[in-house]
């Protein structure tokens, strides 16, 4: 069994166990970013369980446990910016305005834009709706290029945007990490890559996977600035990521970022976590980003118990509502299944 | 009309499309300062500047996972692979992300990936290949195979105005080999249409690429004997044009399949099966194919002569089917 002393994951001077802002944020932004986070968490045990009913098949993935890092960086961006992610970034999605009910409709394989059943639960791009760019998931790192492609694009319009990549620590390995950030910092193209380092690709821990103690440390061979964070505390990773999303807006070239978080389910729902150490996992609990952000709502935040309580049941009775709409929702015709192999 | 090379036809072109549509832009190894390893894009860096025309690092899996970003943001990138070997470093890029993006979720993709392919000019094993059964096999990608001038700049032209990636194989051995009269206006060659370079009655040579010209010589040497063979030149592999060589099949009764590249899983066995299945019943002779032996290519002008198809070899096995 793989173990990860936490002490060493984490650098303490990083670690906390409580989170407040540094200054006054307006209400109505903590209660958009908490509702989003407590809704991405509340869809992802709902994906879990219908996992588990056999509704949805194959296999699902979730994100509890880093709902924080796409909350903050995603709550950073303009409305023109993109960003990539799997529905590990849940949050990030439904910051955008994606719906729950199209999510869960799309785990269900059911035939609702953009996919028509074509493809999991698990992708999402959507340019024209919500700024989600596509990419391909043969591996996380495979949308480093195509990021800097989308920055390229818009370095050679002369526009201010950026592209955010999200990726994990796993990616850091294959080649298309290196190829697509060198590339980015050759030519200073608006990339952001924030790196979820949840202590695991699938089961194997950063140990087997690096030579370095942080993803971070690799940032010198592109000669691009680059930082490590507590990825648990949404009021942290607005403050590192506002840094890397302004440099990279300056025409500065790219910017990477590694938060510290961990996954506190499987790589899928049918992975056991075998290989997980107990007092990681205990390490981590008390440190679950909704719960940090709940905590401090309920007390300093000002929305008192009651406010947060209300916001976490609203969002239950909105994912009951979503999965009642998504299983209502036709399944696609077999008959379509050449359709739209090229665009017109 | 001025007579042009088949590598000035698709520098005519490229060129042409990047007056016409300034979202048009080159990339790849040494295209810029260099003008390319075989100057398809010599004074492009010039006319165009360093935003349209740019040199990548050696990272052919980057610059065309690049490449397909900015295309989806609407630029039109043409990569060119200094080699069309070298595409198998990008082979993820194409294959999972180009090839799959429209299907998963509607966004158009408009790149093209152009590899300078084919061997008889002593490359050795990674720099004569014919990758095109390696693509012909995804759902998602065009694949074009130019043979002439007219239709290197026709297709080089259409392949950049489509809303999909498209692999574009341009022969190596042909650029400056072959010449004809080219248009110097605009014109498309239309993707997914195959042409008769030849008409005949007695056998149907279905090919491409630089094995339209190896036919041709032989079609002319056959008819000098007594048999007229109709050469149908493929252009493009995917989408197909079935009709074209079916057509021609029913009309002569005979079929012989030849490209360059290897014959095991080549895209010849595709089109001999499409002919077994649906025009089976006009065959007179069996479908055969002459191809490229199943080794890497080999440096020694001996072997790799060997080891090609030669108008030779296109003869011996034209002869067996028009006399079986």
């Amino acid at each position: 069994m793989a173990t990860e002393n936490p002490a060493s994951f984490l650098d303490p001077a990083l670690d906390r166990t409580s989170i407040a802002p540094e200054s006054a944020i307006d209400r109505d932004q903590l209660v958009t970013w908490y509702r989003t986070m407590c809704l991405a968490r509340t869809c992802d045990e709902k994906l879990g369980a219908l996992y588990r009913q056999g509704k949805i098949v194959g296999a699902v993935y979730l994100a509890v446990g880093q709902e924080a890092i796409c909350t903050g960086v995603v709550s950073l961006l303009q409305p023109d910016d993109y960003f990539s992610t799997v529905a590990r970034g849940l949050a990030g999605w439904f910051l955008r305005g994606v719906e729950p009910k199209h999510v869960i409709a799309r785990w269900l394989g059911r035939d609702v834009p953009p996919s028509h059943g074509r493809e999991l639960g698990l992708f999402l791009a959507d340019i024209e709706h919500h700024g989600i760019a596509p990419y391909h998931n043969g591996s996380m790192a495979s949308w480093i290029p195509s990021g800097a492609g989308f920055a390229l694009a818009f370095k050679v319009r002369k526009q201010p945007r950026v592209y955010v990549a999200f990726t994990g620590d796993g990616a850091t390995s294959p080649g298309d990490f290196y190829e697509g950030l060198n590339f980015a910092a050759i030519h200073k193209l608006p990339l952001v890559v924030i790196v979820e380092n949840n202590c695991f690709a699938y089961s194997t821990g950063n140990a087997a996977q690096m030579p370095v103690e942080n993803v971070a440390d690799r940032a010198p061979a592109f000669n691009i600035p680059a930082e490590v964070a507590f990825g648990n505390d949404i009021f942290e990773v607005r403050r590192v990521a506002k840094r890397a999303i302004d440099h990279a807006r300056a025409g500065n070239g790219p910017y990477l970022v590694e938060f510290k978080t961990f996954r506190t389910r499987g790589h899928g729902e049918h992975d056991d976590m075998g290989y997980v150490d107990a007092g990681l996992r205990e390490f981590w609990e008390r440190r679950d980003p909704l719960r940090l952000f709940r905590e401090y709502l309920a007390g300093a935040g000002g929305l008192g118990e009651a406010g947060v309580k209300a916001i976490d049941d609203e969002c239950a009775a909105s994912i009951e509502d979503a999965v009642a709409w998504a299983e209502a929702q036709p399944a696609p015709a077999p008959e379509t299944v050449t359709d739209r192999l090229f665009a017109p | 009309m001025a007579v042009i090379t088949y590598l000035d036809a698709i520098s005519q072109g490229l060129r042409d499309e990047m007056r016409r549509d300034e979202n048009v832009i080159v990339l790849g190894e040494d295209i810029a300062v260099f003008g390319g390893a075989f100057k398809v894009t010599r004074g492009f860096l010039e006319e165009f500047g360093a935003d349209r025309v740019i040199d990548t690092p050696i990272s052919e899996s980057g610059f065309t996972g690049a490449a397909c970003g900015a295309a989806v943001e609407g630029l039109r990138p043409v990569v060119e692979f200094q080699f069309a070997d070298f595409i198998a470093c990008a082979f993820d890029q194409i294959v999972n992300y180009a090839a799959k993006n429209y299907y998963r979720w509607g966004i158009p993709m408009p790149v093209v990936f152009r590899g300078p392919s084919g061997g008889g000019f002593r490359g050795g094993p990674y720099h004569s290949q014919n990758p095109e059964a390696w693509f012909t096999h995804v759902p998602g990608l065009k694949v074009v195979q130019p043979a002439t001038p007219y239709d290197a700049k026709g297709l080089l032209v259409a392949a950049i105005r489509d809303n999909n990636p498209v692999i574009y194989l341009e022969h190596k051995h042909l650029y400056r080999r072959i010449k004809e009269e080219v248009p110097e206006d605009d014109y498309v060659v239309p993707i997914g249409v195959a042409e008769v370079k030849r008409e005949g009655s007695d056998l149907t040579i279905v090919t491409y690429g630089a094995m339209v010209h190896e036919s041709l010589a032989v079609a002319e040497r056959l008819s000098r004997e007594g048999a007229e063979c109709e050469v149908v030149d493929l252009r493009s592999l995917s989408p197909l044009d079935r009709d074209a060589f079916l057509t021609s099949v029913r009309k002569t009764g005979r079929a012989l399949v030849v490209h360059e590249a290897h014959l095991t899983g080549g895209f010849g066995g595709e089109v001999a099966a499409i002919i077994a299945e649906q025009a089976f019943d006009a065959l007179d002779a069996p479908v055969t194919r002459v191809a490229a032996l199943d080794v890497p290519s080999p440096f020694a002008a001996q072997l790799e002569d060997a080891m090609l198809p030669t108008e030779e070899k296109i003869y011996t096995a034209a002869r067996d089917v028009l006399e079986y």
